[in-house]
């Protein structure tokens, strides 16, 4: 124990001119924490390794996936493949994948009560909340296009084959390739409305629990509304809706109407669930219970 | 927090069938048989190719489509079990032939449609390909989506 | 119970200036209870200065708002002489410490974890965590990952991050606890050397008798209220005489001999033995006039310093003040 030995004199002038640091540095600090994250390196070795397995299962397996979209053609075509993938796992499991990491990045500092410990240094409130904001929406940019990649990767493995879309038309290898990229980054919108969703569930509660939870049944409770008879605008303002709206560039006539009020959507429900995070989170008491 | 939670969620309760009469699904007759009447045309096109047949042009077969929800009293919108008949031209004006479907609609737009005759058209789910394999029969299911924007 | 305030240097708005913390009239409140009460705190430059109060006085709060975590309801903080609005996003530049118990990242090591506070300080505050680490005695422990830390150890790497930011101020909430005795002895000289070099130390605390031996001012806080604030000094003289436990071969005659000695009063305690309340210089004399008397001394300890005496009167323990018999 040095305490006592010798005196301060390095810490003892204070330095002039100092850069103050900034949300960027906070935004830089998130992703190392994030790095070390255990769940996050098993989401990213699943993103990369999943894709091959899914292939490798199916062509263990005759029998096809019925009630879905290009479901019947993945033992002809190897673009079937993704986009069976994506029909079913863009609307139940990515959000809760994106929502682990944005659902847990405000609570976190709740449940290790180290809100105090990094608000007493040269931060603001705004910077650590744009810093920590933007670090959730990487990983969730990054998680998608990580999976578009494997995806992509993992259906031309299975083979090159014209496939049939969503018109009755036969569409060549070229062309499915840049469908299907365009599918996949047409979930990108509403995957990033879901991360602030999660974002937005964690800071008003406080607990990862609802962070992650909230968004996992959220996005069961969508799949059940729906079913219901909606009238078309109620249908077009569901965050799930634009997850779905690719359907469109595989018809023949290729129709982007769905895709473009899906835009508006994801735009709506990010601006809000942004807003309120920070309305929140901005007068907020911290250090002491009240 | 459970009360806010519990306050929307009763809140989507009640909303949610009085929403259900404001506006139109989307779903309807029109877009629905538009959708299936091309891509039928398309899809008997794949499948004369599969069998090693000739192709038609799409303009020669002339498809159009009637669909019926249920029986013709009840609304005819909304998702749900559709029957589709498409009649085609394969022969020629002078013979036409009606394809009979059981479409599943849902309220997205995509539609699962089920062959239910002629049993030759559509109703086995694989067709012998001109070296004598196995290959699906794409009028057998034909998945299809439209717009309900 | 009258508060109890030194007479200090006008308030005026020069000597607000001079000092280090300048709280005027500062009140908060959460909902129907009232955590800090229009107190009145002053800490001058370079003073080791002590926040006193039982549990729940509002010592926390107050230390909460002086780091901008919350913000008063009613009142003027100043930090240097600025209040937060002046000073914007510089209010807590030279200003190091911990609110409750420091917390870290359980999942980080101790250097890992200061690494991420040296980033959130800018500047070269990354050059100075090996020698952080090294002057509060956690270099070998520096890889372990907090969770696996103890409280003590905690504690000190708390310290090790406030001096990241090279403070002039440095704010500790209850520092001593979850230390062993050679710890705290360790922790009091490093605050002195501190101070010696200039900074300002404010800690909290619910123990007078660490208080008395290290702070130069103190400030006493009881149910969000300031009840003293001086120079130690000063309060020392305003104390009541202290109190010692006594156990004699004859409790019964040795409570007799005190009633007629003045300025030794006694009263019986619980578990035998008696308290006796005298300044030294009278117990002196009692425990002379024991032993002519033929009653032997068998312990004498003491139990409550003057200032403690003080500081339970002022914070109202009334169990302690029931004791004070005959």
């Amino acid at each position: 124990m040095t305490l006592a030995a010798q005196r301060w004199p390095a810490f003892a002038e204070p330095i002039a001119g100092r850069k103050r640091p900034g949300a960027r540095t906070v935004y830089r600090m998130e992703l190392a924490k994030m790095r070390r994250l255990i769940r996050v390196r098993v989401i990213a070795v699943l993103a990369i390794i999943g894709p091959f397995l899914a292939v490798a299962a199916l062509h263990l397996q005759s029998a096809t996936p019925g009630d879905t979209a290009f479901g019947q053609w993945v033992h002809v075509s190897g673009f079937a493949i993704p986009m069976v993938v994506l029909g079913f796992a863009a609307q139940w499991i990515a959000p809760g994948l994106a929502a682990v990491v944005a659902g847990d990045i405000f609570s976190a500092e709740d449940h290790f009560g180290t809100w105090k410990t990094v608000l007493t240094r040269s931060c603001s409130r705004g910077q650590l909340f744009t810093g920590k904001f933007l670090a959730a929406l990487t990983f969730g940019l990054a998680l998608g296009l990580l999976l578009t990649v494997t995806d992509l990767l993992a259906g031309l493995l299975a083979g090159t084959q014209p496939v049939v879309g969503l018109g009755g038309q036969l569409v060549p290898a070229g062309h499915a390739t840049l469908l299907v990229v365009l599918s996949y980054l047409s979930d990108l919108p509403p995957l990033l409305g879901f991360t602030a969703l999660a974002v937005l569930l964690s800071v008003v509660s406080r607990s990862s629990v609802v962070g992650i939870g909230g968004v996992v049944a959220i996005t069961f409770l969508l799949q059940v509304v729906t079913l219901l008879s909606l009238p078309a605008w109620a249908q077009l303002a569901l965050l799930s809706t634009p997850f779905q709206a690719w359907h469109g560039f595989w018809a023949q006539p290729a129709f982007y109407g769905e895709f473009s009020w899906g835009l508006v959507t994801c735009a709506g429900w990010f601006a809000a669930c942004a807003a309120g995070s920070w309305l929140v989170f901005r007068r907020r008491t911290i250090g002491v219970a009240p | 927090m459970r009360r806010s939670l519990a306050a929307v969620l009763g809140a989507a309760a009640v909303l949610a069938p009085i929403l259900s009469g404001c506006g139109s699904t989307g779903i309807t007759a029109a877009p629905l048989q538009s959708s299936i009447s091309s891509t039928f045309a398309n899809l008997y096109v794949l499948q004369q190719a599969d069998q090693g047949n000739p192709r038609p042009s799409l303009r020669s077969l002339h498809s159009h489509t009637g669909c019926l929800k249920g029986t013709p009293a009840m609304p005819q919108g909304g998702s749900g079990n559709w029957l589709c008949y498409i009649t085609y031209y394969p022969s020629g004006p002078a013979y036409p032939v009606i394809a009979k479907y059981k479409v599943d609609v849902q309220t997205d737009g995509c539609y699962a449609a089920d062959g239910d005759g002629p049993a030759s058209v559509n109703g086995s789910p694989t067709i012998t390909g001109p070296h004598y394999q196995q290959v699906i029969n794409p009028l057998a299911l034909i998945d299809g989506c439209f717009d309900f924007t | 119970m009258v508060a109890v305030t030194e007479a200090g240097p006008a308030e005026t708005g020069s000597a607000e200036a001079l000092s280090a913390v300048a709280a005027r009239g500062v009140s908060k409140w959460f909902g129907p209870a009232t955590a800090l009460d229009a107190v009145d705190f002053t800490v001058r430059p370079g003073d080791v200065h002590g926040l006193l109060g039982p549990n729940g006085a509002g010592k926390t709060t107050l230390l909460a708002l002086l780091f901008g975590l919350i913000l008063p309801d009613e009142g003027t903080l100043r930090l240097f002489g600025r209040t937060r609005a002046e000073a914007g996003a510089g209010w807590l530049d030279g200003v190091g410490g911990f609110v409750e118990t420091p917390r870290f990242y359980p999942y980080l090591s101790g250097r890992r974890n200061l690494a991420v506070l040296a980033g959130l300080d800018g500047g070269d505050a990354a050059g100075l965590i090996d020698a952080a680490l090294d002057r509060v005695g956690l270099t070998g422990a520096r890889q372990q990952k907090v969770r696996g830390y103890s409280l003590g150890m905690r504690q000190r790497l708390g310290l090790a991050a406030a001096m990241l930011r090279r403070p002039r101020l440095l704010i500790l909430d209850e520092p001593a606890n979850g230390m062993d005795p050679a710890g705290t002895r360790d922790l009091r000289t490093a605050l002195r050397h501190l101070a010696r070099d200039g900074v300002t130390v404010v800690l909290s605390s619910h123990d007078m008798a660490q208080v008395e031996e290290i702070c130069d001012s103190v400030t006493v806080l009881h149910q969000g209220r300031a009840m003293y604030a001086g120079r130690l000094d000063a309060m020392r003289a305003r104390a009541p005489d202290p109190v010692w436990r006594l156990h004699t071969s004859d409790d019964g005659a040795a409570a007799e001999a005190a009633r007629h000695l003045p300025g030794v009063k006694t009263g019986a305690r619980d578990d035998g033995g008696l308290v006796v309340f005298a300044a030294q210089d009278r117990l002196d004399d009692y425990v002379l006039h024991l032993g002519r008397g033929g009653i032997a001394v068998r312990g004498l300890v003491l139990d409550v310093t003057p200032l403690e005496a003080l500081f339970f009167q002022l914070t109202g323990d009334t169990a302690e003040q029931a004791k004070e018999v005959s």
